[in-house]
């Protein structure tokens, strides 16, 4: 019997062996189940003595670059600052009508007019400053690497290597370490988010170029042109709509960025306006400020990402007629002796918002705290300290004992042996891992069933290789002090994912079988993947307070939304043939859908889990700033203390469990197209 | 320089392309096992591609060479061996007499500045720019002004018939157009060795039939040295002057299409020209004979250059030899009417 175990059996059977014996001998070796304080190497502080040296000595070459830098960025402010709003949306509605003709003409007045309207005029125009500095140097550097990564092959791994690590690690903690460096102001946020920036500018000049046909580039090389003319007259050129695409994506990282560094603060720019308001619990003026930002990512993404269209040339002449409009009403504004910038129509509007939710959650709060604590108590809680610990009077009406884990555990073992019965070995196995995991509570796992599973389903996914590398970085955590606050990040993000792994399965399943159903999800994705981070804590901070369910729906929101995508798309493209086929042999839509299309659909899927996991995790260390524990607490804590041992340890540890997830659902993805033949 | 008129355009010597891990030394010591075939066998043992194995031929002056072969045979590797496009693992290429493969790249770009050009299956045009721009495009590479370079460009332009288009852009024309300015293109420079990568095998087959009609007919003007590259029989034939068969990285027949035809080596060769009407390809001269015999009671009006298929027109129902005159009319051979009709048979195997 042993002998004809599939791989998933055995791994499973090693899992459930491991989690079985801890949770048995747990209680009188504690060893067991805490990494032992002995045994934990001060990682934090070699790697802030470590990384700090570094730092010093690059210190002066930093302050001066950051001195450098501040004259542009003054310039630019000064000059944005300054320039009549009028003219500015004048100038903002030509480029629309430039790029994208009446639509984004309309979309680029009105979405400044109501920046305007809203009293946020100066803070905004502080906010486009910093984006308006950082986006060309991240264009350039970005588009450096990527030329450099195609044209020295050798390159190519490590450079896309170093862009998955950026990507990865959390947003904060590039903070800490360039605050160190560069001293407190905008030029922190401005070169944090030139870094952030530049990724996506290489990752796409880098695929563009090599998406040149092969015989475009030949074309060039028999045409007789020098290597550099191949290069800037050919095959850039020809790489175009790819690298509009990464200066789409890399204005709207700038953008976020740009006001996620308003945590540094000292510049009055308009997502430091959010904090500030938000944390006055003004929820009126915070969320008009973030709907400026909304406004403004709406905006820059739509004219942007035009870019990358094919689009028909449009009359200068309107553009310049916009323009000169513009000019005459900034003339006009100041002959009259009318300050253009004190527009405020909205003054009023943010307090009544305010009022509103007041209100709202006044009348509503039993409801409200009604949703948030069954949450809570029947979801979240279990799940982070276990159902032994989560059953209370106060919470379940009764407190668990031993009769109870009887029970439970009793049931556990009759739903395993029905399915093992029925010969799904694995699948009962699973369940039995499941079963000990809910029991105990991620948080308190015992740290040999963690590593050997993330090791085991590392075997399952990829093999030795893989594994190695779970168990290695996951050892680095366990070592390093950090064990604890990881399995709180886990546990949030875990829970987040699977939240919005069941959510927005079926939300795609819905969209893909009712055209109606996406026709009202599509631009609700959209707008959800323009927003910037951070303005998702606004509305859940409105409604849910300062916790860990509110951080808990921030993460769903925006991590959702690919989970979606991914699913409806993966559904939709099934080759025609195949439903025909189906068809054919006489199957009903659902029949269809379910034995055709999701097995087909199962790596795209599967990819979009992987994107809901790498965004959980980004918006993490986000949300710490409305109340999570775990690393993200940790780096935020790190940033407001300057503490580069611990902003750079618990980001790296942060980004392993994001690359290890990345690692493990990319395997099966693969595994699955593999066994499709795709 | 080493500009020798007396050598052929090009000349390939012993060429191979092997791709894998360290391809020149395990091709090095491969070549040990003596034969081609004993060394590809050595390489693909160590889990390397030979894709072109031993190549030799030689490209006269103004002769159009076919080289023809099936998917996966090596014939675009070899062109781009001969192009440079990727450097051989071991062997010569001779344009004009000189090894290419030793050239430094600033003679490499010269020598495709001014003496080559090159079409491609998909057309390889550069999406940014109009017709004439590309057309102009080696001209501009060349150091050429604006005025000169929209000047050839609209002769070439014409030369291809696409005189109208010039303001164009690739992804406004259709496959044919396409193909054209990829044409016009390589014609730019007036270079004197052009190469066809399957040129016309993406066109549907009407439109191929017209460029090829339109191909000879420019070649019949400048009289280029061409390697062209199908993997389609009856292009080849019509359109070659000369004709290599390749199969598994290796030329396993060069010869005139009759040959081909007529005289295939094996059965590979032969197996392609099965289906092809061998009366229209073959010519007289192929079953005449040089001894006149005594007895010719008919003259139907052979000449020399008939192909099988007028002259058995002719002889339908003749059973005795016939003359055979050239040009002045004088008699050159005979033929006897039954080897028409036995040379037309297709086999049956």
């Amino acid at each position: 019997m042993s002998l004809s175990l599939t791989r998933g059996a055995q791994a499973a059977l090693l899992v459930l062996a491991v989690a079985v014996i801890t949770r048995l001998l747990g209680g009188q070796m504690a060893w067991l189940v805490g990494w032992p304080e002995a045994l934990t190497v001060p990682m934090t502080e070699w790697v802030g003595a470590a990384v700090g040296s570094f730092l010093s000595v690059f210190k002066p070459i930093a302050r001066f670059f950051s001195l450098l830098l501040s004259y542009p960025m003054t310039w630019i402010g000064a000059l944005l600052g300054y320039a009549p709003w009028p003219l500015v949306l004048g100038g903002v509605t030509a480029l629309g009508w430039m790029i994208g003709g009446l639509r984004l003409a309309a979309l680029g007045f009105f979405g400044l007019g109501f920046v305007v309207l809203s009293g946020y005029w100066a803070e905004s125009m502080n906010t486009l400053a910093l984006v308006v500095v950082s986006v060309p140097l991240a264009l350039v550097t970005g588009a450096a690497i990527g030329i450099l990564a195609y044209e020295y092959p050798r390159l190519k791994g490590p450079v896309q290597a170093l862009l998955d690590i950026m990507q990865t690690v959390p947003t904060f903690a590039y903070l800490t370490p360039l605050l160190v460096l560069f001293g407190f102001g905008p030029v922190v946020g401005l070169i944090a988010s030139a870094i952030y920036a530049a990724p996506p500018m290489a990752r796409n000049v880098l695929l563009g170029l090599e998406r040149v046909e092969h015989e475009i580039r030949e074309a060039a090389v028999m045409s007789g042109g020098t290597r550099r003319q191949q290069l800037f007259l050919v095959e850039l050129p020809a790489a175009t709509t790819q690298i509009m695409v990464g200066i789409n994506q890399s204005l709207m990282a700038a953008l976020s960025m740009v006001i996620i560094a308003a945590v540094i603060g000292g510049f009055d720019d308009i997502g430091w306006e959010v904090l500030l308001t938000m944390r006055k619990a003004l929820f009126g003026q915070s969320f008009l400020a973030g709907l400026v930002i909304v406004v403004f990512a709406v905006v820059i993404d739509r004219m942007s990402g035009a870019l990358a269209l094919q689009r028909p040339a449009q009359d200068r002449r309107v553009a310049w007629a916009m323009l000169a409009a513009g000019l005459a009403v900034s003339g006009w504004a100041l002959a009259a002796g009318w300050n253009p910038d004190g527009v405020a129509a909205f003054d009023g509007v943010a307090d009544r918002v305010d009022d509103a939710v007041g209100r709202f959650t006044a009348t509503n709060g039993a409801a409200l705290d009604a949703v948030k604590n069954n949450a809570m108590f029947y979801g979240l809680l279990p799940l982070r300290i276990g159902l032994a610990d989560a059953v209370l009077p106060f919470t379940w009406g009764f407190s668990w004992t031993a009769k109870h884990g009887a029970i439970f555990y009793g049931a556990t073992a009759a739903i395993a042996g029905f399915l093992v019965w029925r010969g799904h070995l694995t699948a009962g196995l699973v369940i039995g891992v499941l079963a000990i995991m809910l029991e105990t509570g991620i948080s308190q796992l015992p740290w040999p069933v963690v590593i050997v599973g993330a090791g085991a389903l590392g075997w399952v996914s990829g093999g030795w290789k893989l594994t190695r590398l779970v168990v290695i970085l996951l050892g680095l955590i366990l070592i390093s002090g950090l064990w604890e606050r990881a399995l709180l990040s886990l546990y949030l993000s875990g829970a987040s994912v699977v939240a919005c792994a069941i959510l927005g399965g079926a939300l795609g399943l819905w969209g893909a079988v009712s055209e109606t159903a996406w026709r009202v999800l599509r631009p609700v994705c959209d707008l959800l993947q323009t927003i910037p981070l951070f303005v998702f804590l606004i509305p859940v901070l409105m409604f849910f307070q300062i916790g860990e369910f509110s951080a808990f729906l921030a993460i769903c929101l925006y991590a959702i939304v690919p989970m979606i995508r991914y699913t409806r798309h993966g559904l939709i493209n099934t080759p025609e043939e195949l439903i025909e086929a189906a068809q054919a042999t006489g199957a009903g839509r659902w029949q269809t859908l379910f034995e055709v299309r999701a097995p087909y659909a199962a790596p795209t899927i599967l990819l979009g889990l992987n994107q809901t996991i790498l965004y959980a995790f980004a918006m993490l260390v986000i949300a710490a700033l409305i109340g999570t524990t775990g690393l993200g607490q940790s780096i935020y804590l790190a940033l407001g203390q300057a503490d580069v041992g611990l902003g750079v340890t618990a980001g790296a540890a942060m980004a392993i469990l994001a690359l290890v997830a990345d690692r493990l659902v990319q395997g099966f993805a693969e595994e699955r197209r593999r066994a499709l033949g795709l | 320089m080493t500009k020798n008129s007396s050598a052929p355009a090009i000349a390939v010597e012993d060429l191979w392309q092997v791709f894998g891990p360290n391809a020149t030394a395990a091709l090095r010591d491969a070549r040990g096992a003596g034969s081609p075939q004993a060394t590809a066998e050595a390489l693909e043992n160590k889990g390397l591609i030979p894709a072109v194995r031993d190549a030799r031929f030689e490209v006269r002056s103004g002769e159009l060479f076919v080289i023809m072969g099936l998917s996966g045979s090596g014939k675009s590797t070899l062109v781009r061996c001969i192009s440079l496009l990727v450097t051989p693992t071991a062997g010569a290429v001779r344009i004009d007499g000189e090894d290419i493969l030793q050239a430094s790249e600033k003679r490499l770009i010269e020598l495709r500045r001014h003496k080559l050009g090159m079409v491609f299956q998909h057309f390889g045009l550069f999406p940014h720019m109009s017709v004439a721009d590309n057309v102009g495009f080696p001209l501009k590479m060349q150091g050429a002004g604006k005025a000169e370079r929209r000047k050839r460009a609209m002769e070439v332009i014409e030369l291809v018939g696409l005189e109208g288009r010039e303001d164009a852009y690739p992804r406004e024309l259709s496959g044919g157009q396409r193909q054209r300015v990829g044409i016009a293109r390589s014609l730019a420079v007036n270079p004197d060795i052009w190469f066809l990568d399957e040129p016309f095998s993406a066109l549907d087959p009407l439109i191929r039939r017209q460029l090829q009609d339109e191909f000879l007919h420019i070649q019949a003007t400048l009289k280029k040295s061409i390697v062209f590259i199908t993997h389609d029989i009856t292009e080849a034939l019509k359109l070659a002057d000369r004709i290599a068969i390749m199969k598994d990285g290796e030329i396993v027949q060069i010869g005139t299409p009759e040959e081909i035809v007529l005289r295939p080596v094996n059965d590979y060769v032969a197996e392609f020209s099965k289906d092809v009407a061998k009366g229209r390809h073959a010519r007289v001269e192929s079953v005449m004979l040089r001894d006149l015999p005594t007895h010719m009671p008919d003259d139907p009006g052979l000449r020399i250059g008939m192909t099988l298929d007028t002259a058995l027109a002719k002889c339908m129902s003749l059973y005795e030899p016939v003359p055979v005159r050239d040009g002045t009319g004088t008699v050159v051979g005979a033929v006897q009417p039954a080897d028409l009709a036995a040379a037309l048979q297709v086999d049956e195997g």
